[in-house]
């Protein structure tokens, strides 16, 4: 690097720097907050150094209904990605791999329906469900969850089916096989680390997702982020619990993530953009 | 990775299966034969490949058809009527007066403004520090570049209530650390989410600091497809930094950013969790969006009806304000 540049680059570590704090402050601070006692979480300065404690863990876990809303949280993030891996790659396989006309219109479509307001699904759907009777049970979130992640799970695995090359298809079809064959023959062991990533990426906006939960489900069903919204509804704020529930919430999303961010750039915009 | 040009929204470099136009790439590394479709040898056979495309669809197609274009229509219909929950058979028929009464209830126009100045703020904010960001990032090695990317990749991942609730604490006027540092360049005086002044704007703060990892993501990918020469070319001919942003980042990442004014945009616009989680939609109001809007009068003031149409209204407006950005980029493909 020549000696004029150095200012420059004196600017954009300093502001990379500022960013990284920008992120990592607010998580670290309910982070720490999980392991505090209340009087530690209620100073007017920030306490970086005190004695760790479990018991807020404990209260979410025993106190509240911390671990049913966990359970439910995992039925319903591993329910309704399930279905949503096997039809959307289904679907994404045939928009990908067949002669078909329309194939650009369908997946233009869906991804017009992810750009639909979530309110605007929510109301009639709430008042079908309501109507057949599945309101306050977990079928309610697990419908919405495979309707809101459908048009993304359809493009990232559109593009992870277009990256095979064809060739590997035609040789199993030369060799006999029919269609659906060479699908789990040759494509799926191929894509299968796409699927991972899709199932990940899925799970962790189910996991995430609060407004279908919140109006579909009672307090036996409820999902993590109801439960949070609703340690946190009242006036009063148990601090410690809710940091406790929303760091076991999120950390594991977090440490998943990890793996599989780069995807999606590629699932949300449609293959605009290649992670 | 992909070495040419983004390709567009909506499509991809490559034809799909049955598209007319040819593709450059694809003619230039495989033989004339490796086209993406088999190559059909009975009719018969073309017909059960059609048949078994259609029957690989349907699922998708239905549950896309039940779970949205449905209840979408059953919305559209019923935001003619009045009626409330669980009295769906005494439904009294208004025609346009909930919507009438929508565009001429200040609370409702308060929180279509809202939602508008909510939706130009964040949308200003995420992009410029996104892109912002990501091109400071692609000038560092690369190693370095994707673990600070995973990092500030972080607030993405978490669930917008969680969000909320981090922020909530973090603007507490007592123990909140925004005070603290506020304190300290002596504003202490900021009214934060309890002053309808500057509630909103705290929300976009919030919002921002959500939503940019998206852009930082999704940027990033966009910049890995401009050619480093280009930049070294630059560089030859002495350009600066700023230059070469205006010059040659910007123009090659058009497409990336309609895209994304796309994306972030319609997400911002239907903003329900964070204002949830942060005001409920107070103090006076002062945050209150279409959805959370829509929300109170479906399950506070049960009128579903009224309800049905805040959510059309909604809906509308977003096709109004992002249907020129989907045209644009669906035009694009066909360039």
């Amino acid at each position: 690097m020549k000696k004029k540049f150095r200012p420059g680059a004196i600017a954009k570590w300093a502001v990379l720097i500022i960013f990284t704090f920008w992120t990592v402050v607010p998580i670290a601070i309910i982070i720490m907050n999980s392991f505090k006692k209340a009087k530690d979480i209620f100073t007017s300065s920030p306490t970086l150094f005190f004695t760790p404690t479990l018991d807020n863990y404990v209260n979410a876990f025993t106190k509240a209904d911390f671990g049913l809303y966990y359970l439910n949280s995992t039925i319903v993030a591993f329910v309704s990605t399930a279905v949503v891996i096997i039809v959307g790659t289904f679907a994404a396989y045939a928009l990908t791999s067949f002669q078909m006309k329309g194939a650009n219109t369908i997946a233009g479509g869906f991804l017009v329906a992810k750009l639909v307001p979530v309110i605007s699904m929510l109301l009639p759907l709430f008042v079908i469900i309501n109507t057949i009777g599945l309101r306050g049970t977990l079928g309610g979130p697990i419908i919405a969850h495979i309707a809101l992640n459908l048009p993304f799970v359809v493009w990232l695995m559109m593009g992870f089916l277009r990256d095979v090359p064809t060739e590997l298809q035609q040789a199993a079809m030369i060799d006999g096989a029919t269609r659906m064959q060479a699908f789990w023959r040759v494509l799926f062991p191929v894509v299968l680390p796409g699927i991972a990533a899709a199932f990940i990426l899925s799970m962790q906006y189910s996991w995430n997702e609060l407004l279908f939960s919140l109006q579909l489900t009672d307090l036996d069903t409820y999902t993590l982020p109801v439960g949070i919204a609703s340690f946190t509804g009242s006036v009063s704020v148990d601090w410690g619990l809710s940091s406790a529930a929303a760091t076991a919430t999120m950390v594991p999303i977090i440490i998943l993530g990890f793996f599989v961010q780069r995807y999606i750039a590629e699932g949300t915009t449609g293959g605009a953009v290649k992670g | 990775m992909r070495t040419g040009p983004p390709p567009s929204f909506a499509s991809d470099s490559r034809p799909l299966a049955g598209s007319t136009h040819t593709n450059v790439q694809t003619n230039m590394t495989s033989t004339t034969t490796s086209r993406r479709a088999i190559p059909r040898t009975k009719s018969s056979y073309a017909k059960r490949d059609r048949r078994l495309a259609v029957i690989l669809l349907l699922p998708a197609g239905i549950t896309i058809l039940l779970v949205m274009i449905i209840p979408l229509g059953f919305a559209f219909y019923t935001s003619f009527f009045n009626y409330s929950l669980g009295q769906e058979g005494n439904m009294a028929f208004v025609f346009l007066d909930n919507y009438v009464k929508f565009f001429t209830d200040p609370v409702a126009l308060r929180s279509l403004l809202n939602t508008v100045i909510f939706t130009i703020l964040s949308l200003a904010f995420c992009i410029t520090i996104g892109v912002g960001i990501s091109v400071l990032l692609r000038s560092l090695k690369p190693r370095t570049a994707n673990v600070m990317r995973a990092i500030f990749a972080m607030p993405v991942l978490i669930s917008p209530i969680i969000v909320s609730l981090i922020w909530r604490y973090m603007y507490d006027p007592t123990y909140g650390i925004v005070y603290f540092v506020l304190d300290h360049l002596g504003l202490g005086s900021f009214g934060g989410l309890t002053d309808s002044t500057t509630a909103l704007f705290c929300i976009v703060i919030t919002d921002v600091w959500h939503a940019t990892p998206f852009i930082i993501l999704v940027a990033s990918a966009g910049l890995t497809v401009i050619p480093e020469e280009l930049y070294e070319a630059a560089r030859l001919d002495g350009a600066s930094a700023p230059r070469m942003l205006f010059n040659i980042t910007l123009p090659l990442m058009t497409k990336v950013l309609v895209v994304l004014i796309l994306i972030r945009g319609t997400d911002a616009f239907r903003v329900f969790d964070l204002i949830y989680g942060l005001t409920g939609g107070g103090p006076a109001n002062s945050t209150t969006s279409l959805s959370i809007y829509a929300y109170k009068q479906a399950f506070e003031n049960n009128q579903m009806g009224f309800a049905m149409a805040a959510s059309i209204v909604t809906l509308l407006c977003l096709i109004i304000l992002f249907g020129p950005f989907l045209r644009n980029s669906a035009r694009e493909k066909d360039a």
